[in-house]
């Protein structure tokens, strides 16, 4: 049993043929299995190597090197905080700290407990005229303040009967810590 | 169409941005777009358009203001396999985002150049490198390019000439080193983007091993004017030496930010005070980075300097890609450039040891100044590690980018240095709370 569906390896197994040479079909084959699976675990890694007829190491190689492949499990929605100089300048660090307090994340690369959130400090976006900037569910969020954070983030949080659900979920699984937190966090979010 | 922040119908590439809806085939082909690619297919040689834009002057945007006619002959012309034309659309300088409005607002004025590129070079296939956050771009290039092959400018007989031409996009994945030509090369083959070492040159060995030109997307998109209008009519433009006009981005402290279309000669006094409004209220400009954050910085004494690149060249630094960065007097010198010099860190791609080991050695260094642990020893540091990632010890610029930031703020702002490694404090952003 696969990790990865089997249209999406038959997709992967046509891209091949759109390039001069087969090689070149690894970054798009790898886009595919990360948008199936939300991150690269190396069995799909191999996968893909399999898929490409690459060497899987070869495969690991070049997701390794880029920071739009993860190799860890990401948020659902993700923020790219651009912390650059021309963002530095206009306040990317608050944005930041923005992020993480409406998110209730502590540092980059950790995902919310409800799966939805997580972030990322990147480099210059190439949007500088907009300062300071994020990319958000691939779109940029432009002139960004904390108050857009928050609203951003509570727009995408889940309709509440949803979070009461999973929260109850959590602590049927043994782990009241988190369950905790979590809850006085959303209870801070309303008050605010 | 994305919110405009910038030059709207400017002399040449931003002549028809004040046109609604001009992403559409339809709005650019009725202000004149495509005549220029259907004039070089039916009238022209590929000799003479090279000459065109010879005459033109145009010079490349990316960054390294190569003689765009010169880069086209040097691909072979008797080569019997492919030849392509690369576009470099991974804009990731720093302080530039002019690529991203070019294309947001005309992406038919590239599909329409690098069309015209690929002629002069013989070649029938562009692809298009474009940065992976880069997404409405990469959206309104793809449907730019299906409504070119729909209505038959692009295709097996591109406007009934048999002449066929294809343009391919390829997504980049988030590394600055993809912007450095042969790393572009190899990433776009599906490796890790590395840099090659030269010769051979990309014009006889580039994308997968065949003859190619790389060229920058603003640098395409002057091409169909310079066809329409002539390369003499552009060539008026600018200094002696360096022709046209070219795009800016202008951002960090100032009143309007944005990407402006200037005419090259201008100061940038006509830039930072004129077109972006000047220093926010109460503030004065201290600093600013004339080309990109590779660019060796002048302090605000020197905004009358011309945006003329060979005078760029002549005092050191450069007019690069055109991002101008402005920082003022309430900003610290030392913690910008240790912003800079952890993302050249981040960002070097590890093959050549000098760049690899130099660019995290000033990180740490900048990272105990930051923390007050400085002394006359991290000075002198700075000084021999900046000495050693430049002087073309690697295959690439990266290294000796990360050097320019570490000696053109020590040389112009010394006293923020010593400030901080000597006395332990920052008398411009106040005490020393965190790096």
């Amino acid at each position: 049993m696969s990790t990865l569906s089997a249209h999406i390896l038959d997709e992967i197994r046509e891209l091949p043929a759109k390039y001069p040479q087969h090689r070149s079909a690894v970054m798009p084959a790898l886009d595919l299995a990360q948008e199936e699976l939300g991150h690269l675990t190396p069995e799909a890694m191999s996968e893909v190597a399999a898929a490409l007829q690459l060497d899987p190491g070869y495969v690991e190689g070049v997701a390794t090197f880029y920071t739009l492949f993860h190799l860890q499990p990401v948020g659902k929605h993700r923020f790219y905080v651009c912390t650059n100089l021309s963002c530095m300048l206009r306040g990317a660090n608050e944005i930041v700290e923005g992020v993480k307090r409406a998110t209730g994340l502590s540092e980059p690369g950790e995902v919310s407990k409800d799966g939805l959130f997580s972030y990322e400090e990147v480099e210059c976006l190439g949007a500088c005229e907009y300062a300071p900037v994020a990319r958000l569910d691939r779109r940029y969020e432009k002139d960004l303040t904390p108050a857009r954070i928050d609203s951003l983030v509570n727009d995408r949080r889940l309709p509440r009967r949803y979070q009461r659900a999973a929260a109850r979920a959590e602590t049927d699984a043994a782990k009241p810590a988190p369950a905790r937190r979590r809850a006085a966090t959303t209870k801070k979010k309303k008050s605010g | 169409m994305a919110e405009q922040r910038g030059t709207v119908g400017g002399p040449v590439l931003t002549e028809w941005f004040s046109k609604r809806n001009l992403h559409k085939l339809a709005v650019y082909e009725s202000l004149g777009g495509y005549s220029a690619l259907r004039k070089v297919l039916g009238e022209m040689t590929p000799a003479q358009v090279i000459d065109e834009v010879k005459m033109s002057g145009l010079r490349g945007r990316g960054g390294a203001d190569f003689p765009t006619a010169t880069k086209w002959s040097f691909v072979p012309k008797d080569h019997p396999g492919p030849k392509y034309i690369v576009v470099n659309a991974d804009e990731s300088e720093p302080g530039s985002a002019k690529d991203r409005y070019l294309l947001e607002n005309s992406p038919h004025a590239l599909v329409e150049g690098a069309a015209i590129a690929a002629f002069a070079i013989g070649g029938h296939t562009a692809w298009v490198y474009i940065r992976g956050e880069y997404d409405l771009p990469y959206e309104m290039l793809r449907d730019a390019i299906a409504e070119a092959r729909r209505k038959g400018y692009l295709g097996e007989r591109p406007f009934g000439i048999d002449y066929p031409l294809d343009m391919r996009l390829y997504r980049g994945h988030g590394a600055y080193i993809c912007g450095e030509e042969t790393a572009l090369l190899e990433s776009l083959e599906g490796k890790r983007a590395q840099p090659r070492s030269r010769p051979p040159f990309p014009a006889l060995k580039g994308a997968w091993g065949m003859p190619t030109a790389v060229n920058n997307v603003e640098t395409l998109s002057t091409v169909p004017w310079i066809i329409r209008h002539g390369g003499a009519e552009y060539a008026k433009r600018g200094t002696e030496k360096a022709k046209g006009t070219r795009m800016v981005t202008v951002s960090g402290d100032v009143q309007k930010p944005g990407n402006y279309e200037i005419e090259i000669g201008i100061t940038y006094r006509d830039i930072i005070e004129g077109l972006a409004g000047g220093a926010l209220p109460g503030r004065k400009i201290k600093v600013f980075w004339p080309g990109g954050s590779s660019a060796k910085v002048l302090p605000a004494s020197m905004l009358d300097t011309s945006t003329d690149l060979d005078g760029l060249k002549a005092l050191g630094t450069m007019g690069g890609s055109g991002g101008i960065i402005v920082m003022d007097d309430s900003h610290c010198v030392v913690k910008a450039a240790a912003r800079l010099v952890r993302f050249y860190a981040f960002e070097s791609c590890g093959k050549c040891t000098p760049c690899r080991v130099g660019t995290n050695w000033a990180v740490r260094t900048f990272d105990r100044i930051l923390a007050n642990e400085g002394s006359q020893l991290e000075l002198d540091l700075l000084d021999r590690i900046q000495q050693g990632v430049q002087g073309g010890r690697c295959l690439c610029g990266l290294g000796d980018s990360a050097g320019f930031v570490i000696q053109s703020t020590m040389a112009r702002f010394r006293n923020e240095y010593e400030e901080h490694c000597l006395q332990h404090t920052c008398s411009v952003e106040g005490a020393l709370a965190h790096a």
